[in-house]
């Protein structure tokens, strides 16, 4: 293995470390909000930082890879992809950050039902499958993996649309929780956002394996784009 | 205006193409006069036979032993010391006024007339050191002669021998002999020995500097030892044309001497030739 | 965590190998190198950068004295290996040159076999055991990543191999005497982007066993091979760092001038 794929590799490494750690992030937040757990929370907080240092140690990577081994074609396109995920990541670190600290606000008399009724699981479940899909893109090189990310999104964001139905009802029955179920419907928008940066992350995917730069292009032409390079086989 | 300058492209180069035929025809004319009277005397008898009746009849057969005996003897002594200091010159000492000095001082020795080295082998060798008119007198004195071509054609032969290879051999920790002993001189060795074997060409067509030392005018027997006296061809040449006993009668046989000698110097030359090629192929392969 | 690599750094402070202490060389009056610090670690590559002139050459030259067989050369200030004077006079020279090694710019095997190649250091230096030289000839290709190229034909003359496998066979030439210290004078300059890759991934992997030091004039191969990097301008040493931070951050506008090619 040459120098410089040594080096591709150790990022790449680092990487899915990064991308673990925010799930785990995602993961413990949502446990946080469910069991009221307020010492996860906290631990949620403290990772943060971690978060954060690693979202800098990625950036000087990159730098340095740059300058000193002036990559070309995929190799170029892997560390301006890399740059990107490494963004998007950390922002869902600290929406993962933004979540735990909702748990630690809920009032007492806070009922749990709401969380049933928007099917807070289910979107955490839907943004924790699109994130991890696009890891295993990432990890194997396999653009059609992140189809996910793609088609997930849509029901994340019907999922979203009910949730603010179901809150507005709530509202006007629980008039005492109306604190908490702006808290609700804060993390609801922040894990709608989760799964627009798995969208993103998805696209600098196709961007490094498929040398296609897909951002702001129609969902419906992503698909096909995926679909004509690939095979339906999904 | 092009034409003229077309015009004046062609003249000169035919002017040079006209002159360098020249001097490549000349050397064929003489080569085939020489020849075309030489040859019909060459035969088995001519070569291998002691000179009869005042050098009319018989053969050369000791000239050729002589001729032989002296350059191999000015050899055995100008070699090797002509390669060493060469050696010196080119790979130990450092540029400075005492190796121009050497320099110019061994190109002056190239330049004296050989009846110079003739003279001052006669006083040194023959006079003062006892030597008498003998095989080593006359050897070493044409191998004064050598000296400087051997020495130049040695640093020649150095200075082609590329810097990178020594600083190479001294970059693993061998000293300057060893470099010179293992890289430097087994490069520069085809060279030397193309000089050593045109210098013996030179040396075997010679006669100013034996006239004095060992040349005997007539002398139909081998020489024993390195104290006798000898024969040799330009000097048996030049009795020949100029003061034989019936030179009328004697003139095939100087014809037939100068194309024995023209041979040698030809064999010789080709064999540099071919020696250099050989080598050069084994060094570089 | 950019912190703690930093920590980190400090902690695993290398061994110093090769060092200079105010060096100056003068070439007659030309004040060449002027009031040099420096410090090479073990098992690192050092690259030494600089416009052409700038002395760069001449300072890799001080390491094995290679100097020496220039004229009107002088020499002043402490230039240590292993922390000894390597220019004291109870040093021997031909010893000093086994122990850093060196490889030219343009390839030079001697005209003879590549196996003779290789053991021409050995023999030179009294080992006539041919089961020893044997098996270190072999080593010392293999580590030059040359062996399987010619394994087959190890008589045959240096002068067959290309212009690539002649350098290597010039670097195995240099590791069969055992260095501590590889000098390389911009090793792969006379050779092709494939042949100097090789040379560059050469240099990765035999940095594991030797402290190396390269002279270059081509930056990339600076950034891709080394982890230190020198600039020097004008007989001045300008700037001294990890080569991370001399090509991301250079504290000297010289430096940032000359790395990214703005010079003039």
């Amino acid at each position: 293995m040459s120098h410089l794929d040594t080096e591709i590799k150790n990022l790449k490494t680092s990487v899915i470390s990064m991308w673990l750690l925010v799930l785990s992030q995602l993961e413990k937040a949502q446990r946080a909000i469910k069991e009221s757990d307020l010492d996860l929370a906290k631990e949620v907080k403290v990772n943060e930082k971690r978060v954060d240092a690693f979202e800098l140690k990625l950036d000087m990577d990159c730098e340095n890879l740059l300058a000193l081994f002036n990559p070309v074609a995929v190799d170029l396109r892997f560390v301006l992809a890399v740059l990107k995920v490494n963004y998007n990541l950390e922002r869902v670190g600290d929406y993962a950050n933004t979540i735990a600290g909702c748990a630690e606000n809920f009032s007492k008399n806070f009922d749990k039902k709401l969380l049933k009724e928007v099917k807070l699981s289910e979107m955490f479940a839907l943004s924790h499958t699109m994130l991890s899909d696009a890891l295993q893109a990432f990890e194997n090189e396999e653009p059609k993996l992140v189809r996910s990310a793609f088609q997930l999104d849509d029901e994340l964001d019907k999922l979203t649309k009910n949730a603010e139905e179901v809150i507005c009802e709530w509202i006007k029955k629980h008039n005492d929780q109306t604190r908490d179920a702006l808290y609700v419907i804060s993390i609801i928008r922040k894990l709608e956002r989760v799964g627009d940066q798995a969208k993103n992350i998805a696209t600098e995917i196709i961007f490094h394996t498929e040398a296609k730069m897909l951002r702001h292009t129609k969902k419906k032409l992503i698909l096909k784009e995926l679909d004509a390079n690939t095979g339906d086989n999904n | 205006m092009k034409s003229k300058k077309r015009f004046y492209e062609f003249l000169v180069f035919n002017i040079f193409r006209i002159i360098s035929f020249l001097v490549v025809g000349l050397l064929f004319v003489i080569l085939f006069f020489i020849s075309i009277r030489g040859i019909g005397v060459i035969n088995w008898e001519f070569l291998t036979s002691m000179p009869k009746e005042g050098m009319t009849q018989g053969g050369i057969f000791p000239a050729i032993v002589g001729t032989f005996c002296l350059m191999v003897g000015s050899m055995l002594f100008a070699f090797p010391i002509g390669v060493l200091s060469g050696i010196y010159t080119n790979e130990y000492l450092k540029e400075s006024r005492f190796k121009s000095f050497l320099r110019s001082m061994t190109n002056n020795l190239a330049g004296i007339p050989s009846i110079v080295f003739g003279l001052f082998g006669m006083a040194l060798f023959v006079n003062k050191l006892h030597f008498g008119d003998s095989l080593i007198a006359g050897s070493l004195t044409l191998g004064l002669l050598a000296l400087p071509v051997i020495i130049r054609t040695t640093e020649e032969a150095l200075k082609t021998v590329d810097m990178s290879l020594r600083t190479g051999s001294y970059a693993l920790g061998a000293t300057k002999l060893q470099t010179i002993r293992r890289v430097v001189f087994p490069i520069a060795f085809p060279n030397i020995l193309t000089g050593l074997i045109l210098s013996m060409g030179r040396v075997s067509g010679e006669t100013a500097p034996i006239l004095f030392t060992v040349a005997a005018y007539f002398l139909p027997k081998l020489p024993q030892s390195i104290f006798d006296q000898a024969m040799a061809l330009p000097y048996h040449l030049y009795v020949l044309t100029t003061s034989g006993t019936n030179m009328e009668e004697s003139r095939p046989m100087a014809y037939g001497t100068a194309f024995v000698l023209i041979m040698i110097v030809l064999i010789f030359n080709l064999l540099a030739n071919w020696l250099r090629r050989y080598f050069g192929k084994k060094v570089k392969m | 965590m950019k912190d703690k690599s930093k920590e980190v750094e400090v902690e695993q402070k290398p061994t110093v190998i090769i060092e200079t202490k105010t060096a100056n060389l003068f070439y007659g009056s030309f004040h060449a190198l002027k009031n040099i610090d420096f410090e090479a670690y073990q098992n690192t590559v050092t690259a030494l950068i600089g416009p052409s002139g700038c002395g760069k050459s001449t300072f890799l030259r001080l390491f094995n004295r290679m100097n020496d067989l220039i004229d009107h050369v002088n020499i002043s200030g402490k230039i240590l290996l292993n922390n000894k004077n390597i220019y004291d006079k109870s040093i021997d020279v031909d010893e000093l040159r086994k122990k850093v090694g060196m490889v030219f710019q343009k390839p030079n095997p001697f005209p003879k076999s590549i196996f003779e190649n290789v053991a021409y250091g050995l023999r030179v230096n009294g080992i006539s055991d041919s089961g020893y030289i044997e098996e270190k000839v072999k080593t010392s290709l293999q580590q030059a990543a040359l062996w399987n190229e010619v394994k087959d034909n190890l008589k045959k003359s240096a002068y067959e191999l290309s212009g690539g496998q002649q350098q290597r066979l010039c670097i195995a030439r240099a590791l069969a005497v055992e260095p501590e210290v590889l000098l390389m004078d911009e090793p792969a300059s006379a050779l092709d982007p494939i042949s100097t890759s090789h040379i560059e991934e050469l240099i990765f992997e035999l940095k594991k066993q030797y402290t190396i030091i390269i002279v270059t004039h081509n930056m990339q191969q600076a950034g891709r091979v080394s982890d230190y990097t020198s600039f020097f301008y004008m007989g001045d040493l300008i700037e001294h760092g990890s080569t991370k931070q001399i090509f991301t951050s250079p504290k000297d506008v010289k430096t940032q001038n000359y790395i990214t090619g703005r010079f003039g």
